[in-house]
Order: structure tokens, then sequence, then C-alpha cells
């Protein structure tokens, strides 16, 4: 979840005063002209479906600083937004996106931090891309890299020519974030018979370093192929909901429900690839989860969960047709050994679709995105219309509709069709 | 007697152009263009003014690294304005085998990673200037079926006058046409680029040549779109030869890194 607490706050400026401390004084005197830049944005939003027809979907002012300082072997990278949102009783939210610092060395770089690390080949789909949370409070709709949150983590990359090998530490485990319930984004429950308690004492993994997570990853490019390869052992970033009935012994009728959300340990091991065929490039990405849990309907199984083994992978291409830049992608998702009682389908699938031109010098851009599930036939599509009115100034208008039935995973926004403009100054 | 000098001295220039001419088939002259010494490595600054037909301008900086490893020519570029393309970095890998196409990469601030892009589109425009990717590589003699078409005196310096007719059928342009200097330094004045209905389209004007390092270099260049009338000023900058750039400059790591 973005830092919205007081917590969370003193949390980041304990990090900006650990770099600092990190940072040897002799060093700090070294150091060149610190480099700025970043951006100004202004972000309004109108629901123009549904029983809220005219409200608006956000009214929120940005201002993003990146702050960069780079000596001989050593950087120092500080990245703090602020978001400033007019129709909320405590308006102001600072976050601090990344802050780290680097070591270069000639084979190696070490980055401590905190920092967004992104894998793999995917665009808008998360498959070994799972390092950095995703803030979900406005659904898949900011822009992807205001969607990662920033993790504390030390970061080891080693270089061999092309390839390179990383090794990530986390040592504190951060949960992907999620709408408030009564947020226009906040996601259908899953399916229960009556209203539950809830039950937080879980949903928080401790922070010891026995729950710290570990990922590595080996990277090449080369003239044939983009190759990555990728393990980790982690937590699932989004909890696991277990439901306990609560069973008067008398008449032996269920009274009420508890449901307690869990992080739990998972197992990754995954890869992907890029290559250009006859001048289209071709982009695959896969990842098998062990230790992956599931909500479960079978009264067989106490807490209503199941656990099981599963597989996200993706096909994807890039190509230009016509002077239009068209990328497309299939994303099944498998649960293996299935359980007929499972919530979730065995296959779930998804396919996108992008198409992208820019006119008058590259200074209008128009674009569109669709996410469409085959599953439910629900689908988000995003067009955008994009004007560079100056180098640095952009005017974007654009559009989210939402479709499809209103329990599948983008019709259930239905209401929440809504056009929106960003001004953004760039400096 | 005066008219009969003039007429002398003329037919005399005329056969000397015409024999510096002969020396050289069209073909030739344009490999020797190719050939040009750009030695093994090149680090410069690029700045690209785009001037629309109101006189407005727009600002594009690069800083680009070359290097001739031999059978693959490798190339970095990293965008220092405007803001909103700051930290984006495109990687070119081009092969001297023929036919094998050229690896390109770009990274992305935004996304945080290096994506594999196809280089067919080479016809693009490159930054919305009047430079398709094609204008901006080095194009193979091969590729164009050439004339030379006469030789011709500009203040003063000669130059052989060169028609190139691109053998592919789905050229963006009909043909090309060269002015190269007879000198030897190979180096073009200009060049007029015709669409495909044979209508001239653009000039590329050099306008400011020096020797660096010993090395021809084009300092100063504008090619103007005669049909839309704006323009793309390119001027190079901090220019250093042979400065023993290493293949690691050429990596992922290093368009993450950026400078």
């Amino acid at each position: 979840m973005q830092i919205s607490t007081r917590k969370s706050r003193n949390r980041a400026v304990g990090i900006v005063l650990l770099l600092a401390l990190l940072l040897p004084a002799a060093v700090l005197a070294q150091i060149e002209p610190p480099a700025f830049n970043g951006y100004a944005r202004t972000y309004v939003g109108v629901l123009f479906d549904g029983e809220r027809q005219g409200d608006y979907a956000i009214v929120q002012n940005t201002l993003d600083l990146r702050w960069e300082q780079k000596r001989g072997k050593v950087g120092l990278y500080v990245n703090p937004l602020l978001y400033h949102y007019q129709d909320r009783a405590d308006p102001l939210d600072l976050v601090f996106r990344q802050a780290y610092l680097d070591v270069f060395f000639d084979d190696f770089d070490l980055r401590f931090g905190k920092q967004q690390i992104i894998w793999g080949k995917a665009d808008g789909v998360f498959i070994t891309d799972i390092i950095s949370p995703k803030d979900f409070q406005e659904f898949l709709l900011p822009d992807f890299d205001e969607i990662r949150i920033g993790v504390t983590a030390a970061t080891l990359n080693y270089y061999i020519g092309n390839n390179s090998l990383q090794l990530v530490w986390v040592p504190v485990f951060q949960s992907n974030g999620y709408p408030r319930a009564d947020s226009l984004w906040a996601f259908r429950r899953f399916d229960l018979p009556m209203e539950p308690t809830w039950d937080m004492s879980t949903s928080e993994v401790p922070a010891n370093i026995e729950n710290s997570q570990l990922f590595g990853r080996f990277s090449a490019i080369t003239s044939a192929i983009d190759v990555e390869l990728m393990a980790g052992y982690l937590y699932d970033a989004n909890p696991t909901n277990h439901v306990t009935r609560v069973v008067d012994p008398a008449t032996h009728q269920w009274t009420g429900l508890i449901v307690r959300p869990e992080h739990h340990r998972l197992s990754i091991l995954g890869g992907s690839f890029a290559k250009t065929f006859a001048g289209v490039v071709v982009r695959g990405e896969g990842a098998f989860y062990h230790g992956k849990r599931f909500n479960i309907e079978d009264p067989a199984f106490a807490d209503g969960t199941i656990e099981k083994s599963y597989v996200h992978y993706l096909i994807g291409f890039d190509h230009n047709i016509f002077g239009i830049d068209v990328s497309g992608q299939f994303i099944q998702e498998i649960i293996l050994d299935y359980h007929e009682a499972t919530q979730n389908d065995q296959y779930t699938n998804t396919a996108t679709l992008l198409a992208r031109e820019s006119f008058l010098r590259e200074t209008l851009t128009v674009e569109l995105f669709v996410y469409y599930g085959l599953n439910e036939g629900d689908a988000l599509i995003r067009f955008k219309l994009t004007y560079d009115l100056a180098d640095g100034f952009e005017v974007l208008l654009g559009s989210n509709i939402f479709t499809g039935p209103t329990d599948s995973a983008f019709g259930q926004f239905h209401e929440n069709d809504m056009v929106y403009t960003k001004v953004k100054y760039s400096f | 007697m005066r008219k009969f000098l003039f007429a002398l001295v003329a037919l005399t220039l005329l056969f000397v152009n015409n024999t510096d001419a002969r020396e050289f088939t069209a073909q030739q002259i344009m490999e020797n263009v190719y050939n040009r010494p750009e030695g093994k490595d090149r680090t410069s600054d690029l700045e690209m003014i785009l001037v629309n037909k109101f006189g407005d301008q727009r600002i594009r900086i690069i800083r680009q690294f070359n290097a001739d490893f031999g059978k693959v020519e490798k190339r970095i570029m990293f965008f220092l304005a405007p803001a909103d393309v700051k930290q984006t970095c495109f990687m070119n890998w081009s092969y001297e085998e023929a036919g094998k196409d050229d690896d390109q990469w770009i990274y992305l601030p935004a996304l945080k990673k290096v994506k594999r892009i196809s280089s067919e589109s080479k016809g693009d425009y490159f930054m919305g200037s009047d430079f398709t990717y094609d204008d901006l590589g080095d194009r193979h003699p091969n590729e164009d079926t050439h004339a030379l078409l006469r030789t011709e005196t500009i203040d003063g310096k000669d130059y052989y006058v060169v028609e190139s007719v691109p053998k592919e059928e789905d050229s963006m342009y009909s043909k090309t046409i060269t002015w190269v200097a007879t000198d030897g330094s190979w180096i073009g004045l200009k060049k007029e680029f015709y669409d495909e209905d044979g209508e001239l389209l653009k000039i590329l004007s050099v306008d400011k040549v020096e020797q660096i390092q010993g090395y021809w270099t084009i300092l100063n260049s504008t090619m103007h779109n005669v049909q839309k009338d704006h323009k793309t000023i390119m001027n190079l900058s901090k220019i250093k030869y042979d400065t023993g750039i290493k293949g690691s400059m050429f990596t992922e790591r290093m368009m993450k890194r950026g400078l």
C-alpha cells in the first residue's frame, strides 16, 4: 500500500536518513551538483455511467521529484511524490517511491534502499514481475511506474559480458496495496453466505529475518534472443482469506463466519524471452508457483482454502502494421491438480491488445489498450489521446470503459466508466 | 577570340571534371562515401532542432557512442532532453553480414526495463524529426543502383552528382541524388530525397564540415521537408574519436544505468 500513514512517512524519512549515513562524508564532499528532474501533473476524472454519473472519480495533483547524484563509484537517487487530493479529508499523501544508494564496481553493482525492481517481458501483466508489490488503490488505471511500489532491498548485479546475474534480498515483506472498502475501486468480495467478522491477526507478516524474501535472476541479451530465468522464495503479495465457520453446538447451525487474511510462502520458478522473427518481436513469459492458496467452497476444507501449484504464462507480439504499433498478448493461468470446488476457474484466459500511432511529428499520439477476459467476456477498454503542446508539456484526454458481468474482474466496475484529463509538465 | 578562349577554358574544365568522373564509377563513389574513415569509435553530443513551418522550435539532445567491432557496429544513445524523455536509451547493433537485420533495444525509464524492438520500421521518423532511422544509418551501397549524372561546381568546389535508386520495392524513396565532393574527403554536400511518386520530398544540406583527429566530420546539417515545409537542424559537438570505447558500453547494464 502506498505510504499514507504517519508510520509509513516515518519509515520513508528513516530510509533517507539511513542513506545519508551510509554515504561517507568524504564522498559527499566530492559530489557533483545534484540533478533534479520530475513532473507536475493535474488529473481529473469524471464518471459518465451508473448511479454516480457526473461525480468526480478523481481530482488529483501530483508533484514528482527525482533527485540524483553520481560521483565515481557511488550514486544516490531519491524520488518523493506528493499527491494532493481535492476531495479527501486528508488531502496530502507523501510517497517515497524510491530512495536508494548505488555502489558501482567493474563487474558488479550494489544497490541498497527502497527500489522498484521490474522483471519480465510482459506488458501490463505481472508474472515474473513479483518483487515490487502493486498498488491497486485505483485498480489498474495509474501509469505502471506508479502501480509498482518500491521495496526496501539489497540488490547485487553481477555482469559477464551482455549477461547479468541479479540477486535480491527483501528483508521486510510488503503487501500489495488495496482500495478502502468505500472506494470506487474496492474489489468485489468473494462469495460468502453471510456478513463475516474479520480477524486481522495474521494480515501482516512479522518483520524478521526468517520472513525475508530472496530472488535471483539470470538475464542475457544477444543477437539471437533475449532471455531471463528467475527464481524466488517469497510471500504471496495477495493475502488468502481463511474462512472459519462458527457453529452453534446445540443446533449445529452456522451462526457466523470469521475471515482471516494471511499471506503465505511461495516458491516460484520462471523465465521470459523476446526474439525477432521477420520484423515481429515475439515475447513469452511464464512462471510456476508452488504453495499458492485458493479459496474453496468444499465444507471438507475447514478453513475454506486449498493449496495448489499454479502456472501463469503469456505469449505476445509487437509489430508495426501500416504505421501503427500493435502489440497483442494471450495470458493463461492454470491451477494444477484442480479441485472442482475451487472458486477460481481451472483455466483463466485473458488477452490484451495495444494499438498506438503518432501524428504531427510525434506531438499527437492516439492509443487504445484493451484487457479482455476470455472466460467471462469482460473487458477494460482504455483510449488515450496525448498532445505535446511544447517540449515536456503534454495534455492527455482519455476514457476507461468497463464491460462484462458484474461478478467478473472488469465487469465489477461497470459503473465506473470515466473520462479524464491529465495535464503534465516535465522538468 | 575571347569567346574562343572562354569556350576552350570551359571545355578544359569539363574535360577535367569528366576525367574525374571516369576515374570512379557511381558505385565506386558511393562505396568510397560508405567506407570513409570514421575511426574505431566515436563519442558525440547530438542536438536536433525541429522547426515547423511557423518557425516554432523543439529541441532534442542525445549523447551517443558508436564503435566498430569488425563484424558488428554498435551504437548507444542516451536521451538528455526534453525532460519527458530524459533517461530513455536506445541501442542498435548492425551487422556486416548481408541481409542480417539490425538488433535494437529501447530502455524506457517509466517501464524500467529494456525492450527489444523491431528494426523493420527504418522508414519511421526518429523522435519526430525529418530524419528516418534509415537516413541516420549507413546505407550499404549495394542496396541501391547508382548512376553518375554529372559533375557540378558549387562555390568553387567540384562534386559528383550521383543518383541512387533503391533495389527493394517497398522503399519509401523512389530515388536519392547525392552531391559528393571530388576532393577525396568523400563528404556529401547535399542529398535530395524523392518520394514514391518521384516528387522531391526532402533536401539534406551539409552546413559545416571539419577534420577532427584526421577524420572528416559533418558538424551541422539541415534536413528540409519541402512538401510540408518543416525542417530539422542537426548539430554535432563534443566529438571524440578512437577513445577505446569498450564493448561493455553497449549492454543492458548501461542502458539501465544511464550516464
